[in-house]
């Protein structure tokens, strides 16, 4: 048993836990954090992703000891604190999450959202394969990872004063492009363009 | 969740701390650096040591360093998004900030460190499991077994090193400091490698690991990494194969090296390749036909067994592929070749 | 079918408010703020922790079980085997049997024997540790042939002594004669292998006993109902004496539709020990759970005239079950029945048999038991194209079976956008001006599906609603809707608050969703099939239309006009014809309470008689089906046979988007799982017979890098039934995705993928074969 004194979310808590115990057991089971999820056991789907100085790790392979002295943040310390009483606050990557449909059963979307998080502070302009590279040690099995990178595309164009891709977007796409589509003798937008991952 | 096994934990912030520790424990211990590879393999019971010797807090291990005579000098602990993101790494030794930027994914890189990435333990299919599942099977020959599930009758190990950025560091010629009390060594790390799954390193368990050199490049230095995996994020490698070539000042090929890994316990150089392709001018039907040479001498040479996920037919079908593919990289100064 | 089932189409007031538009959902900010609570998030005062203790052994005798030494080990509070709780159970009453622990034999490699509940994990697994069993080892069935072929041991007792599990063989029409007289007939071998639902979640669950004896048990489950019955029947407890609930769970996908082991174990646990005790699976006992897609064996023939009409198909399907029943009587059904449309053809024969064999029992995932067949039959679609020299979307279209029709096994068929799916991705994929013409390596394939929306068959058999839905009135303007359905992330809590808003007139703020607590909410058969939408949409509906009457006659007489000019409308409720004449729907609720007492309202729906009069006809029938056609662009490496899947056009008929932004997310969703399962996942045991990497690093799903670009194309063909037209959207548009690859993969390189998965070995071998193939042809040598 050890007592470790840890950075989280701007808090300095107190608490003791078995040496052997992973930061993510210390988050939820002694500090009551359960926004970070467990899902694989060991280091493989990315749902325990905390920040760690900023960067994201995998919490379930982080030991609670080596965590000391650095500042963690959870999903529970992503948002910002609120401006107003009425109105809860969110991060611009938890509120596009939210207006996008990329919170479908929300197990996976913490660790997602952190990660998200950690290249939004490197790189406030991500390309989508740089948003795709930066998730790719997050699992989800949900959504099939569209509405999620399409809710980062959303926060980033959201945040540079951008109304473009915006939440509707998400929604109108597919029905507008089915209407579009159908229209005689219109070119198909998608044709041209190539997707992502062309081989080498 | 799947727990760790109880264990005492040590967390010196001096490298002399770190040897002391080592020392007393005389072989109790073991040393953990960013804990990815570690970790898992302690869920799997794969090892129960009575004390971890933590690395995160000495001082001066982590840092990319350029020395005097070119040569760069990598403390341990520095983490492999730190080395694939450096531009010193990128410009004098490309293959390794290629293999570094193709580990795992992004987390693990940020945790993973170059050091640990270099001590990694070999693996295999019937070893990196659970305590439950390797007992469903008897065990095998690398923990708690007899029998070796791969090589039917096999008295050696054959478990895979695994090492992404072990392929690059042989092909750079870096050096090893390790060190024990009272005791240091440089080793090559073309000499560090044994052919035992068990324990595929000539160093002992409680040797800290504790800089990586490599020296300065010759003028005109080319290197890429390609590697073979079954998503393009997470996996471990069911191939790599890194890729160094010279060339000279008209252009054409000097030297050429390629060397494969995840194949058997160690990395693998591979004869020939510089004869092969020496002379020639890339982008010329004679570099061409070299690198169908080159390649071919891949394929005789590395040959996969059923140790990793995966076919090993495939992965060896693949061997020349990736070896030319690789090449052509590193003669164009581009890569990682990933996905093939 | 009652009146209370069928609600028309059209918004209460003209336009609708809410239904048909992006929203959020109702627990969107919730989770996007990580405090949503899941079951191992819930801690209770004393809990203990319990773990099992597993098979290692394939097929097995148990002769002694001793737990003394682990029940000595201090920290231990209690350790049942299987005696503790022998009544056997199986989600599907006709057939059952599993235990919650193993009784007398253990039947796969992970196969449940023993749980201990303790202080803590690591003292319950030390206390695992110290559990010895005796076991006698028996002859281990790993192929769904040898299990055919050989019947002793038997895994299981029946009355015929062997191990098929369920055998279903219908004929519809005259298909010999229809083969006979067709000028084209095609017929091959086709496979579908393992794959598992692997949501994130691990499977957990808590019970606690309270001071009256009420057991209350949270569990990641999809169908609360159903564990609330087994619960009863292996406890011997009085279903009054259970209360489930289900928390917020993390993804399902039809893996949590069965009642699990790990349920009744901490039930039982909390009963002996008088704590709260709760379980964690770890990701390997998750896959050793298992209940995932069956693999298939499909020998496929199909007839057609020269104009490319099909005239008959016949299927033999041979289905490897793994070790036990699961919902396997109804996949054994719907590898045949769920085939039929969207084509219209006058003779049909399917003869299914489900074996068992010793491995994780296969089960109930993401598209039931016809994923399998459409496969293959979508790729033989494609090989009568290429035969006959039709564009297979032509050859599609001219088979397509259409609105208001019936198929050839007695499937009613209402809306039907199949049609316009194919059409819609035609379009969007450029098919007409690129397929064909793209270069070397690179191929366009198309296929088509069908689904339910729900089932008439409710596993038990009754005569009871299958959804309901219980509205409560706050003097606030809160409306607090109760609902049995259980939300597995598909959004249906956020439906049902859609639904009752549009019909009172509220915002979504004035609605609170009470689901899935079997203590609390009218009964839902659960989250399967595919008929939450559907069929709670429709309760929903019910209610909110009883409630709303009251307030609407509460205001026209409080206001002295007539009903019609009454509007219940973004919170507010107002006069048409006098603008002066408005007020909060709050408000409003107290002038109904005033003359109709406490005000509150309930809803159900139940299926109309559905399916063809023959044994098993009922099995299948829904009462309506998705349509769904999906263009695939594929780019082959031919060197490494490396799949880049660039792009996948999903077209899903789906009756009416509730929610567009959530029906693109299941069309999504379901594309990148259909095709992540063809390139990347297998469940497969090793020759040990052990899950060959019960991990998510060896079983490997797709990552963003991984994931093609998914274009969702929704079609709305409004189903008379539906709650305001919709229908499912959640399963069907996974299943054409599999075989419009294959279809792809042949129009790219000329391979006919006819076996899954497609790795890049399986894909290289095939085109090193064809080579070979090509270089024989070619070779002068070969012709002396």
């Amino acid at each position: 048993m050890r007592v470790l004194q840890l950075q989280v979310n701007g808090d300095t808590l107190e608490t003791a836990a078995p040496v052997h115990w992973t930061l993510l057991e210390v988050l939820r089971y002694r500090l009551g954090l359960v926004g970070s999820k467990q899902g694989c056991d060991k280091g493989d789907c990315g749902a325990c992703t905390v920040l760690l100085d900023g960067k994201p790790v995998l919490s379930c392979l982080t030991l609670a000891a080596n965590a000391v002295g650095h500042e963690v943040t959870t999903i529970e310390g992503l948002a910002p604190k609120p401006e107003t009483t009425s109105e809860p606050a969110l991060d611009p990557i938890q509120r596009a999450f939210d207006d996008c449909g990329a919170l479908q059963c929300g197990f996976c979307q913490p660790g997602m959202m952190l990660s998200a998080r950690a290249l939004l502070n490197t790189n406030a302009h991500p390309t989508r394969k740089e948003i795709q590279q930066a998730l790719s040690g997050n699992l989800c099995r949900c959504t099939g990872y569209t509405q999620i990178v399409q809710a980062v595309e959303t926060a980033v164009a959201r945040v540079s004063g951008k109304t473009e891709p915006d939440c509707a977007w998400v929604a109108e796409l597919a029905r507008d492009r089915a209407q579009i589509d159908s229209a005689p003798n219109e070119a198909s937008p998608s044709s041209t363009t190539p997707g992502p991952g062309a081989p080498s | 969740m799947l727990r760790l096994p109880p264990f005492q934990l040590e967390e010196p912030k001096s490298l002399y701390a770190a040897l002391v520790l080592l020392a007393e424990a005389k072989g109790q211990a073991m040393i953990i650096a960013g804990g990815t590879d570690l970790l898992p393999n302690l869920k799997h019971r794969l090892f129960e040591p009575k004390l971890l010797v933590s690395l995160a807090r000495i001082e001066g291990f982590v840092g990319i360093e350029l020395q005097e005579d070119g040569a760069l000098v990598i403390g341990p602990m520095t983490p492999l998004a730190q080395v694939a993101a450096s531009e010193l790494v990128q410009e004098r030794a490309p293959a390794l900030a290629q293999a570094a930027s193709l580990v795992a994914g992004p987390q693990l890189r940020t945790q993973g460190t170059l050091g640990g990435n270099v001590m990694l333990d070999t693996r295999c299919q019937w070893y990196n499991q659970t305590y439950f599942w390797r007992q469903s099977l008897g065990y095998c020959l690398k923990k708690d077994g007899t029998e070796c599930h791969v090589v039917k009758g096999g008295q050696k190990c054959v478990a895979a090193a695994s090492n992404d950025t072990a392929a690059p560091l042989m092909t750079l010629q870096a050096s090893l400091c390790f060190e024990r009390l009272n005791e240091k060594r440089e080793l090559p790390i073309r000499d560090l490698w044994s052919s035992d799954g068990i324990w595929n390193k000539r160093c002992d368990q409680d040797e800290l690991l504790t800089s990586i050199r490599i020296p300065a490049q010759e003028a005109g230095h080319r290197g890429a990494y390609g590697k073979l995996r079954t998503r393009e994020s997470i996996d471990f490698p069911l191939l790599g194969i890194a890729a160094r070539m010279t060339l000279a000042d008209d252009g054409t090929v000097s030297d050429a090296e390629l060397c494969g890994v995840a194949l058997a316990a160690r990395p693998s150089l591979v004869r020939g390749v510089s004869e092969a392709l020496t002379g020639t001018r890339p982008g010329t039907d004679e570099f061409t036909s070299g690198l169908e040479s080159a390649a071919q001498l891949a394929y005789k040479q590395l040959r996969p067994v059923d140790n990793v996920p995966g076919s090993a037919w495939y992965r060896r079908e693949m061997v020349p592929v990736l070896a030319k593919r690789t090449l052509q990289a590193a003669a164009r100064g581009d890569g990682p070749v990933h996905p093939l | 079918m009652s009146a209370r089932d069928q609600h028309g189409l059209a918004a209460p007031h003209g336009e609708f408010q809410i239904i048909g538009k992006p929203q959020r959902k109702i627990d969107g900010a919730t989770k996007a703020r990580g405090s949503a609570l899941y079951t191992d998030d819930l801690c209770l005062p004393g809990m203990l922790h319990a773990k099992t203790l597993r098979s290692p052994h394939a097929h097995a005798r148990i002769l002694s079980i001793d737990t003394s030494a682990a029940q000595a080990l201090p920290g231990v509070h209690g350790v049942i085997t299987g005696q503790d709780m022998p009544t056997p159970y199986g989600v599907i009453p006709w057939t059952p049997d599993e235990t919650a622990l193993a009784v007398d034999k253990v039947r796969f490699i992970g196969d449940e024997v023993a749980a201990v509940a303790a202080v803590d994990e690591d003292t319950a697994l030390c206390a695992l540790d110290l559990i010895h069993v005796e076991y006698e080892l028996l002859h281990s069935y790993q192929s769904p042939q040898d299990a055919l072929e050989r019947n002793e041991p038997a895994i299981h007792k029946n009355k015929r002594g062997d191990n098929v599990s369920k055998r279903v063989q219908l004929d519809f029409g005259e298909v010999d004669k229809a083969f006979e007289t067709s000028p084209v007939v095609i017929e091959g071998d086709y496979s579908f292998h393992g794959s598992t639902h692997a949501a994130i979640e691990p499977h957990c669950a808590l019970a606690q006993v309270d001071g009256n004896g009420l057991l209350t048990l949270w569990s990641a489950t999809q169908i609360t109902h159903y564990v609330h019955r087994a619960l009863a029947s292996v406890l011997d407890l009085a279903p009054h004496r259970i209360r489930v609930i289900q928390p917020a769970i993390g993804g399902a996908f039809g893996g949590k539709s069965d009642p699990f082991s790990l349920e009744f174990c901490v039930a039982k646990l909390a009963q002996i020990t008088g704590r709260p005790v709760k379980m964690l699976w770890n990701r390997e006992e998750v896959f050793y759970a298992h209940r995932g897609r069956h693999p298939m064996d499909m020998h496929y023939r199909t007839a057609a005239d020269e104009s490319g009409r099909i005239q008959s198909v016949d299927a033999k399907i041979l289905i490897d079950g793994g070790s036990y029943s699961s919902f396997g009587l109804v996949t054994t059904y719907y590898s045949g029945q769920l085939l039929t449309g969207p084509y219209d053809f006058p003779t049909y024969r399917f003869d299914s048999t489900r074996v068992f064999t010793n491995k994780p029992p296969c089960g109930p995932k993401r598209g039931h038991g016809s994923v399998q067949p459409r496969f293959a039959f979508e790729v033989q679609l494609d090989e009568l194209a290429v035969q006959l020299g039709m564009d297979p979307i032509e050859l599609r279209r001219r088979n397509s079976i259409g609105p208001q029709t019936m198929t050839v096994n007695g499937q009613r068929i209402t809306s039907c956008g199949f049609d316009e799916c194919l059409e819609k991705v035609e379009r969007a994929s450029d098919w007409k001006s690129r397929r064909g013409k793209l270069e070397q390596g690179r191929g366009l394939g198309v296929a088509g599906s069908m689904y339910i929306s729900g089932t008439n068959y409710a596993v038990y058999p009754n005569d009871m609603p299958q959804a309901g839905i219980q509205l409560k009135v706050d003097r606030s303007g809160v409306v607090t809707v109760f609902s049995g359905a259980n939300d597995i992330g598909q959004g249906s809590n956020s439906m049902v608050a859609y639904v009752v808003a549009e019909e009172l007139g509220l915002t979504l703020d004035m609605l609170r969703v009470v689901a899935a607590d079997t203590d609390l909410c009218p009964v839902d058969l659960g989250a399967y099939s595919s008929r939450v939408t559907f069929m709670v949409g429709n309760a929903a509906i019910d209610a909110s239309r009883k409630l709303r009457k009251l307030v609407v006659s509460s205001l026209a007489e409080h206001w002295e006009i007539e009903e019609r000019r009454v509007r219940l409308v973004g919170g507010e409720a107002l006069d048409l014809e006098d603008p002066t004449r408005h007020m909060t729907m709050a408000e409003a609720f107290q002038i109904a309470e005033v003359k109709h007492d406490t005000l509150g309202a309930t809803g159900s729906y139940n299926t109309p008689t559905l399916g063809g009069d023959y044994r098993g006809g009922s099995i299948g029938a829904s009462p309506a089906y998705s349509f769904s056609a999906h263009v695939v662009e594929v780019a082959v490496d031919e060197e490494t046979g490396h799949l880049d899947v660039r792009e996948v056009w999903c077209a899903h008929d789906c009756g009416k988007a509730l929610n567009p932004t959530l029906v693109a997310g299941q069309i999504e969703g379901s594309v990148y799982m259909g095709i992540a399962e063809a390139i990347y996942e297998n469940h497969q045991t090793n020759r040990f017979g052990l899950h060959a990497g019960p991990s998510l690093l060896d079983y490997s799903m797709a990552t963003t890098l991984d994931t093609p670009e998914i274009k969702a194309l929704i079609v709305e063909s409004l189903d008379p039934e539906g709650p305001y037209g919709a229908k499912e959207a959640g399963e069907g548009p996974l299943h054409s995705a599999i075989p419009a690859l294959s279809n792809a993969i042949f129009d790219a390189v000329g391979i006919r993928l006819r076996h899954l998965p497609f790795t890049p070995e399986v894909v290289l071998r095939a085109l090193r074969e064809k080579r070979e193939a090509e270089r024989q042809t070619a070779s002068p040598g070969n012709n002396p």
